[in-house]
């Protein structure tokens, strides 16, 4: 039972880190709907600052 | 990977590094699978996560209550905002995860790899075919040399163009131009190539159906910024300083990229210099051809720098002071 656990933990990790920018960018599309489109609109330019400065 | 040979229609013969020992399998093993590389499933998932992102945001624009458009300028912001995410995962999808098709298609049947790419490059306004065209056999079969004409021009000391002359002038014109001309000099690949662009116009018209406007804003305007900003800062970024391999310079070709950020959300793109010497290397198995070169690098003088495509592009889309920093050596890997 662990070793099932621990192996689905092992592969959404990976889902999530190998698809983070899209995953990232539906948050950022489809949060507009939770905190409208001003706060998509800050959060998308600090992650471009974010990407430029430090990756 | 485990079959030595040609790469790419014009590509130069290579041996290619066998890292997982599947060569003996490989064949049998395919019958089976649906997929030819295990890890192939992630560059499926994150195509369709693309395309659910830009459902999402045509069907969020055609409902503005839900999301707090009340005027022109909450409007603006929304398209601004959805527009840059739907670009930067537009270049990754097309510049990175299709590139790796290009070079080892994900299926193992013919069928569903033309098919599976074209519906994967219309998302980023290309036809699949015209993609593989530029990058297999003009850019890796011509690496750095005059022939190469998906780079930056060069300068007479040997320097890239202008960064910003070559984000804008490129993608379209650029490569209207060249591939206008190549694509159409003999008949089979004319026709092919009008077949090509045909189906792509179909796939990449249908947002046009639904609500032109929007297609524009939140279709077309990622495209270009897919474009220019990702795959055109990223083409200029992995070969900026570089020079043609030759004997006396066998690995300078390219820049390596060590982020470990980086490489694990961008399909080991990082390893550039790597993935051009064996480009039919799986992308998941990139790190570890990594670790195995990385003594030859140091050695050979190969730049390595300890950050991504992105700071890169921020530094050399800078004054010289900032561009100087660029040249700056990971100092993991400096030669002793």
């Amino acid at each position: 039972m662990e070793h099932i656990s621990h192996n689905f933990l092992l592969k959404t990790g990976q889902v999530l880190g190998r698809s983070f920018f899209p995953f990232f960018a539906i948050t950022v599309i489809a949060g507009a709907v939770l905190w409208g489109p001003w706060v998509s609109l800050a959060i998308t330019v600090m992650a471009v600052a974010a990407a430029l400065r430090l990756i | 990977m485990g079959e030595p040979g040609n790469h790419g229609h014009g590509g130069r013969s290579r041996t290619e590094a066998n890292l997982s020992g599947e060569a003996g399998h490989a064949q049998a093993a395919s019958r089976r699978r649906i997929l030819a590389h295990p890890q192939d499933w992630h560059c499926v998932i994150f195509h369709f996560v693309c395309l659910a992102a830009y459902a999402c945001a045509f069907w969020l624009y055609q409902h503005p209550k839900l999301v707090g458009i009340t005027g022109w300028w909450s409007r603006i912001a929304f398209v601004a905002a959805s527009a840059t995410m739907l670009g930067w995962i537009s270049g990754i999808d097309v510049g990175v995860n299709f590139h790796n098709h290009s070079h080892r298609p994900i299926f193992t049947s013919h069928l569903v790899n033309r098919w599976f790419g074209r519906l994967w490059t219309f998302s980023g306004a290309w036809p699949s075919f015209f993609w593989e065209y530029c990058h297999v056999t003009i850019h890796h079969a011509n690496l750095l040399t005059t022939k190469d004409w998906t780079l930056p021009k060069k300068r007479s000391d040997g320097s890239f163009e202008n960064f910003q002359l070559y984000l804008f002038a490129h993608w379209p014109w650029r490569l209207m131009a060249h591939l206008s001309r190549e694509l159409t000099m003999r008949r089979s690949l004319r026709r092919k190539s009008l077949r090509e662009l045909a189906i792509f116009l179909l796939l990449w018209s249908i947002p046009f159906w639904i609500d032109p406007v929007m297609a524009v804003w939140l279709w077309a305007l990622p495209h270009w910024i897919a474009n220019t900003f990702v795959m055109g800062s990223g083409m200029y970024v992995q070969h900026s300083g570089c020079v043609e391999k030759t004997a006396t310079e066998p690995v300078s070709h390219s820049t390596v990229f060590v982020s470990d950020f980086f490489n694990l959300t961008m399909f080991n793109i990082g390893f550039h210099l790597e993935h051009h010497e064996h480009p039919r290397v799986h992308w998941s198995e990139l790190p570890e051809l990594h670790r195995r070169l990385k003594q030859e690098m140091i050695d050979g003088g190969a730049h390595v720098v300890p950050y991504g495509n992105y700071h890169a592009a921020f530094l050399l889309a800078g004054d010289t002071e900032r561009r100087k920093r660029f040249a700056e050596q990971d100092p993991g890997y400096r030669s002793r």
